[in-house]
């Protein structure tokens, strides 16, 4: 465990906060696509602004105070330049997709041994059941690819991609119930008010492409709404709300108020706009505040919102092979599969944080159905993503993420019968892969007992994956603070430690 | 320790002599500081290592007596008087990088080590921290310039001297105007105030101005926007599903109580104790849902005593966070880290809120029960019955379970299930089902009273004493019909003394199947029989209390205490873990901060004494700063949040210290008089603009050498744009609204709550009024820095993001407010276009337009026409419903309207 009070860590003083204002605006005004954060890692993005000095134009005035900080700023070489995480919301079953548990079968309907147990905290859903009988997946597991990797049938497109995957099999939670458990990965703390992890990245890295948002979410449509989401899964929590994640939603009006209001073409937006920055120079003529220009300049990024976004979102000019790979549903704006391919585009923009979330994962009873269902409408649209990211040159510094928010019990819960089951929550153990920059892939990492109950080797917690992704990302989990309170937070909050076996 | 070479020693020695040789004979000696000076040099280069969380080598610099005492070595590091036979500055000055502190980071400054040989020297003296003194009186700078208008000005004159800058010219009154008045009502002066005040040449016209605004009701609508934020209030319950919460009365009494200007130290104990004070009315149980705003957990399968331990912390943090600026939640884990705060004092003050009876049921027990008018009296006669018939406590009593239902036992409690299980929070039996209620205290409980809903007509339940083989001490026979559908029964005990399990096991014949529920319980009272038997009138009052109890009422959660039957004990959490327990801990404050009162009792009515007595050093201060903060855009002391040794110093701290004594003493508490003493100042009245060269020393006008200068907040934009184009609907207090917000904002999938827009002027309600859900709050007021109030927010910070452009570009409220604003300036401007619009920047801004900023809007309009001449179906979509009979004008004008709305100007305070 590192400590949270003993790091060196980057100034996070209003003077800073202005300056990133200023030094963000900057970089708008004059169209250099690096954020601040990039200025932050600077050389080691090939960031060129710190080669051609800071300060040298624009409404910086002096170079001191950022170059003291960027010299303040720990540096490791980043691999991923992006990342697409698939959040597989509800908590999918570790038993019926990738950890595979042969000798289940001749343990069937018998009851959970204590020793394996360990007295355990129980969800209060099983823990008045008076039996606790084992249940074996009802899905048959094979081998694929040179890794040999086992999955189950229900993968049938993830098991033609599997040696681009480095499985995690030994993920363990702290929370057994959604809010908490989905608050926590998400944001470093089972209890709300913390920054995302987007946000924290949007924070740290900035943007890389001046007409988009640098932390977007999509969220299916087509799932199984059996559990909520809640906003500040993207929040910002106590980081300026600028870090917030931005939902594209499917349909006419992606961004909030992105579509000029009803009965308004906004054919002469532009107009309207030239006219206001003219009235605002005016007005600041006596004011001679810095704030009016920067206020100007996100008029003119709204405006620019205006056509990036609808055109980023518009995938009718993709070849019909492209849909194919996805799927049917990619043409269904909204689904899944239209979320992966239009993350895929997102990608290519520079997008630098993208949050797709699907729901329906939460089978405490009819679990083969429910699994069944949702590996359908998923299997096919992730393993597109990876390959169309792959051929395209992208999983090379893209990370690609997919994961739940905990993984489901050995025993069923409710009424164990011939052919089906329920699974209650299980935070000790379950899995989830990292794909592309980075990470190695075609392997496997930790393990669990037969039981899929308890670690048994290589355990990564939480917030070693949140460690993990950031320095993927270049970024020092332990140094990435932000002073609140008195106090300098961080996502992964005392804890975290890089996953170094599968880093490339 | 590493043993030193006798060449490092050497070194070490000679470099020693030469610092104290410096100290002693280049520096005129005033003597050390330990606040400003030293504690700064500890806070950056030690205590990480050697604080309240690490005591490496056995020594920690957060209290004098830990610094004073041995450490690891044996010796004690710093010796008062002899800087030369300190280990403490033999290490700093060490030249050896295995010995030097601080440890492989770069050494001390000859400055620091200067200051800290000194210190020693001079006794090593430690100091308090600004903050946790006491407030004193301050003395006022004497200065005498034409500019300087009341104390405020003395203290802000006197820093802009020592920093060579001079103040700015007072505002144009148009100017001072709008500021003023979206500062204190949140919302721009209304035509008739604007008329009177521009019209007013008198010296005190800007006096009778400001006492106006203070006066209107829209001045407790605008300060609750504030305190909702402190309190993290929402009409949600936070977790998962994110149900409804109805608690809006706590932001109605916020609201008169900011119009009555409640003095804040009573404004503070009614909300944190207002059912612990004598005889509380609705009002003052009303006012401590202030702590019911945490958060609770309904998600299935939850550990309710988890969730509940959770809000008692937040409680905890908020208390301190909001009321105290300071971060107190550090001190959840372990000793404070900068700060003199010590672990267990935390679970101490936690102690304090940890009897109250909330369990994180998900009907949010303890509710206040609100009777119509009728029932009301007929509680006053009651309740006067039993105190003339029994006695008054039993007449309190009979109030206090009447109004609350307090104290009872949740089926929450109940454990041990057979054939059941905790359904929500209540405890469901299938047939021969039964459960065990834990630690019942039966001492002098003669009866007990069950809620609860049974399917049939017919089912016993059998009660056995501490075992379900143990003795039967009662059958009670179920009621049972359709309505209501919670039955109320009383039965009577046999005495029985002693705490108890008792175990409940039902019974209906009638029910075939094991799995059927048949019984399910929501609380159980034990207690004596109704009082007075015998007297007159008996008959009639216990029927009285029995259609009480059953009466319609209005709930609202609240703060109730527990009784000593259900008191619980407090522990230390272990590293912060609440499944680790450590020692047992009883209510008490911090011991570096003012004790308790001598007449506060060891509750929360004790704590909130203590919090608002004048030597309480923290509230008064912490509040004053958060006035500035809202007037100026930035505290006195930055960070809001945190006055602690880690937070940004005050940059006027005599003036800080001097508002805050003036608060308690002169004001007697009252806010109203603290707001006027600052806006009547010259620093407040200040034009804001600003020269380069100013902007170059002062930025972030920390010196008040100008006016502020700001971006509105979330409510302040909405509504004011709402006044201007006249559909504020002036409707006060009542239900949350829900006004437009486009489809798919809320994912609560099971809930079965939707958005549903509230109709007529509901629509154009006052932003605090609008429906807060936590997991989707309202996006314009997100997109403007307003949070999610999860948890206490203790200060906004302010961005400038594309998003907010296309809400007020784009939202259709906005569109629809453009329109009602253009009608507005078509009908009152005259016939002219320029005309109109010259009267609607009028309207905005209190001034006549430039004839730039009118060229340009007509530009603009000329420009639109031109295409929506040529238009009809865009005109007629653009112009909107209202009644037009020139479309083509009315569309271009809403364009006019709609970029005046986006004005920086507009936007910001100027």
């Amino acid at each position: 465990m590192s400590d949270h009070h003993h790091d060196i860590f980057k100034l996070h003083t209003p003077e800073f906060n202005q300056l990133n204002n200023r030094l963000d605006r900057r970089n708008f005004l004059t169209k250099t696509s690096l954020g601040i954060g990039a200025l932050a890692l600077g050389s080691l993005l090939g960031n060129d602004l710190l080669g051609k000095g800071v300060g040298a134009k624009g409404d910086i005035p002096a170079a001191t105070l950022e170059e003291e900080i960027l010299r303040a700023i720990p540096h490791i070489a980043p691999r991923a330049k992006r990342v697409v995480y698939l959040f597989m919301s509800g908590g999918p079953s570790q038993f019926e997709t990738f950890d595979y548990k042969p000798k289940l079968v001749e343990m069937y309907g018998k009851g959970l041994p204590d020793s394996v147990r360990q007295g355990q905290r129980l969800t209060s859903m099983s823990a008045n059941q008076s039996t606790l009988p084992i249940v074996p997946s009802v899905y048959k597991f094979r081998q694929y690819g040179e890794s040999q990797t086992w999955l189950s049938e229900l993968l049938p497109y993830t098991s033609a991609v599997v040696d681009d995957l480095c499985i995690i099999k030994s993920i363990h939670s702290e929370a057994i119930n959604h809010d908490p458990a989905i608050t926590f990965f998400q944001t470093g703390n089972q209890l709300p008010g913390r920054p995302s992890i987007g946000s924290w990245v949007s924070y740290g890295l900035g943007s890389d492409n001046k007409n988009l948002p640098s932390f977007i979410v999509l969220v299916s449509k087509n799932a199984v709404k059996d559990q909520p989401l809640y906003a500040r899964l993207w929040g910002n929590g106590f980081l300026p709300s600028e870090h917030q994640g931005v939902q594209f939603r499917a349909g006419k009006n992606p961004v909030l108020y992105l579509d000029n209001p009803e009965g308004y073409d906004g054919a002469d937006r532009k107009q309207m706009l030239e006219y206001l920055s003219k009235l605002n120079i005016l007005q600041n003529e006596p004011y001679g505040d810095p704030e009016v220009q920067a206020r100007i300049a996100q008029y003119e990024m709204a405006y620019r919102m205006q056509t990036s976004v609808p055109e980023v979102m518009d995938t009718s000019d993709e070849p019909d092979e492209v849909f194919n790979l996805y799927g049917p549903d990619s043409r269904d704006s909204g689904s899944y599969a239209a979320n992966c391919l239009l993350a895929r585009k997102l990608l290519e923009k520079d997008v630098k944080f993208i949050q797709l979330y699907h729901q329906g994962w939460d089978h405490h009873g009819g679990l083969p159905a429910g699994m069944a269902k949702q590996c359908k409408d998923t299997d096919q649209p992730t393993a597109a993503l990876l390959k169309d990211l792959k051929r395209r040159g992208l999983l090379e510094d893209t990370l690609v993420i997919w994961g739940g928010e905990f993984g489901r019990t050995v025993y069923s819960q409710g009424k164990l019968q011939a052919n089906d089951y329920g699974r209650d929550h299980h935070p000790r153990c379950f899995t989830m892969w990292m794909a592309g920059a980075g990470v190695k892939p075609g392997i496997s990492y930790g393990e669990t007992d037969d039981f899929s109950y308890n670690v048994v080797k290589n355990p990564v917690h939480v917030h070693d994956f949140q460690a993990t992704l950031l320095n993927l990302m270049g970024v020092d989990h332990e140094r990435l603070t932000f002073k609140f309170q008195g106090r300098r937070f961080r996502l992964t909050d005392v804890e975290g430690n890089v996953v170094k076996d599968i880093l490339t | 320790m590493h043993f030193l070479s006798s060449k490092k020693l050497f070194i070490g020695v000679t470099l020693l002599l030469g610092v104290i040789a410096y100290v002693v004979f280049h520096k005129p000696l005033e003597k050390i500081d330990y606040s400003s000076q030293v504690k700064p040099i500890l806070n950056k280069n030690c205590i990480a290592c050697h604080g309240g969380v690490k005591q490496k080598g056995g020594f920690s610099v957060l209290f004098r007596e830990d610094a004073m005492a041995n450490t690891k070595s044996g010796k004690p590091a710093i010796i008062p008087g002899s800087p030369e036979t300190s280990e403490f500055i033999k290490r700093i000055t060490s030249k050896d990088p295995e010995e030097r502190m601080p440890y492989k980071h770069t050494p001390l400054s000859k400055e620091d080590i200067q200051i800290l040989t000194q210190w020693i020297k001079e006794g090593a003296q430690w100091g308090q921290h600004w903050a946790y003194t006491e407030i004193k009186s301050e003395k006022i700078p004497d200065y005498s310039s034409s500019w300087i208008k009341n104390e405020v000005d003395q203290f802000v004159y006197q820093k802009l001297k020592q920093e060579h800058l001079s103040p700015s010219d007072e505002a144009d009154k148009s100017t001072l105007m709008r500021r003023v008045s979206l500062d204190l009502t949140g919302l721009p002066p209304t035509q008739l105030v604007a008329k009177r005040f521009l019209a007013d040449d008198s010296p005190k016209a800007y006096e009778n101005l400001v006492d106006d605004l203070l006066a209107s009701p829209s001045y407790g609508e605008r300060w609750t926007s504030l305190w909702l934020d402190l309190a993290r209030y929402a009409d949600t319950k936070g977790y998962e599903k994110d149900g409804s919460r109805n608690i809006w009365k706590y932001r109605d009494w916020l609201i008169r109580a900011f119009n009555a200007d409640k003095p804040y130290n009573e404004f503070i104990k009614e909300q944190i104790a207002g059912d612990l004070m004598p005889n509380p009315d609705d009002a003052k149980y009303i006012a401590t849902s202030f702590n019911r705003n945490t958060m609770t957990n309904d998600e299935g399968g939850t550990d309710d005593e988890e969730f509940r331990t959770a809000a008692v912390m937040d409680r905890t943090n908020t208390t301190w966070s909001a009321l105290m600026g300071t971060t107190f939640n550090c001190v959840q884990c372990h000793s404070h880290p900068y700060d003199p705060f010590k672990h267990d004092e935390y679970y101490k003050f936690l102690s304090f809120f940890n009897n109250s009876r909330d369990e994180d049921v998900d009907i949010e027990y303890p509710l206040l029960r609100q009777y119509n008018s009728t029932d009301s009296l007929k509680l006053n006669t009651l309740v006067d019955w039993i105190k003339t018939n029994a006695s008054p406590e039993e007449g309190k009593k009979y109030y206090t379970f009447l109004k609350t239902w307090q104290p009872t036992i949740n089926s929450l409690q109940g454990d041990k299930y057979i054939n059941g299980a905790l359904l929500g929070c209540t405890a469901g039996l299938r047939n021969l089902g039964s459960f065990r209620l834990k630690n019942v205290v039966l001492d002098q409980k003669e009866q007990l009273m069950l809620r609860y809903n049974a399917r049939l007509n017919t089912g016993n339940v059998y009660i056995y004493l501490d075992s379900l083989k143990g003795k039967l001490i009662k059958t009670v026979a179920l009621k049972s019909n359709q309505t209501p559908f919670w039955k109320l029964q009383t039965i009577d005990l046999p005495a029985i003394s002693g705490t108890h399990n008792l175990f409940f096991k039902f019974h209906n014949p009638a029910i075939q199947s094991l799995d059927e529920t048949g019984v399910r319980f929501d609380w159980f009272a034990f207690g004596t029989k109704f009082p007075g038997k015998g007297k007159p009138g008996y008959d009639d009052a216990m029927k009285s209390f029995a259609e009480l109890m059953e009466a319609p009422v209005e709930t609202i959660p609240v703060m109730v205490e527990n009784n000593k039957d259900q008191f619980r004990t407090s522990h230390v959490f272990v590293r912060g873990n609440r499944l680790v327990e450590g020692a047992v801990v009883t209510p008490d404050v911090p011991h570096i901060l003012n004790p308790m009162p001598a007449d506060a009792p060891k509750n929360r009515l004790g704590m909130a004494m203590w919090l608002t007595d004048e030597k309480n050093p923290l509230v008064a201060r912490t509040m004053v700063n958060r006035l500035w903060e809202q007037l100026f855009g930035y505290g006195i002391a930055e960070t809001l949040e945190d006055l602690g040794s880690q937070g940004i110093p005050p940059t006027h701290r005599a003036l800080l210290d001097y508002l805050s004594w003036k608060f308690m003493h002169d004001y007697q508490w009252s806010l109203k008089k603290v707001l006027k003493e600052i806006v009547l100042s010259a620093t407040y009245r200040q034009e804001s603009k600003v020269t380069d060269g100013l902007l170059k020393k002062d930025p972030m006008n920390k010196f008040f050498a100008r006016g502020p200068r700001v971006r509105l907040s979330a409510e302040q934009i909405r509504d004011q744009s709402l006044a201007v184009s006249n559909v504020l609907s002036s409707k006060m207090y009542g239900k949350s609204v829900m006004p437009y917000q486009p489809e798919g904002i809320w994912r609560s999938p099971y809930s079965g709550d939707v958005w549903k827009k509230s109709q007529g002027e509901d629509q154009f309600r006052r932003a605090v009024y609008t429906y807060w859900k936590r997991t989707a709050p309202y996006p314009s007021m997100i997109t403007f820095d307003g949070g999610a109030r999860e948890v206490c927010i203790t200060r906004r910070i302010r961005t400038d993001t594309p998003l907010q452009a296309l809400t007020t570009l784009n939202d259709s409220t906005y569109l629809v407010m453009a329109r009602y604003f253009a009608s507005r300036i078509n009908e009152v401007g005259g016939a002219e276009v320029n005309q109109q619009i010259a009267k609607g920047y009028e309207l905005m801004m209190y001034k006549p337009i430039s004839k730039a900023r009118l060229n340009a809007l007509m530009e603009l309009y000329n420009t639109s026409y031109t295409k929506f001449r040529n238009d009809a179906k865009a005109s007629a979509l653009m112009a909107g419903q209202l009644e037009k009979p020139d479309k083509p004008k009315a569309a271009s004008l809403v364009m006019v309207a709609s970029a005046m709305l986006n004005l920086d100007e507009w936007l910001n305070k100027n």
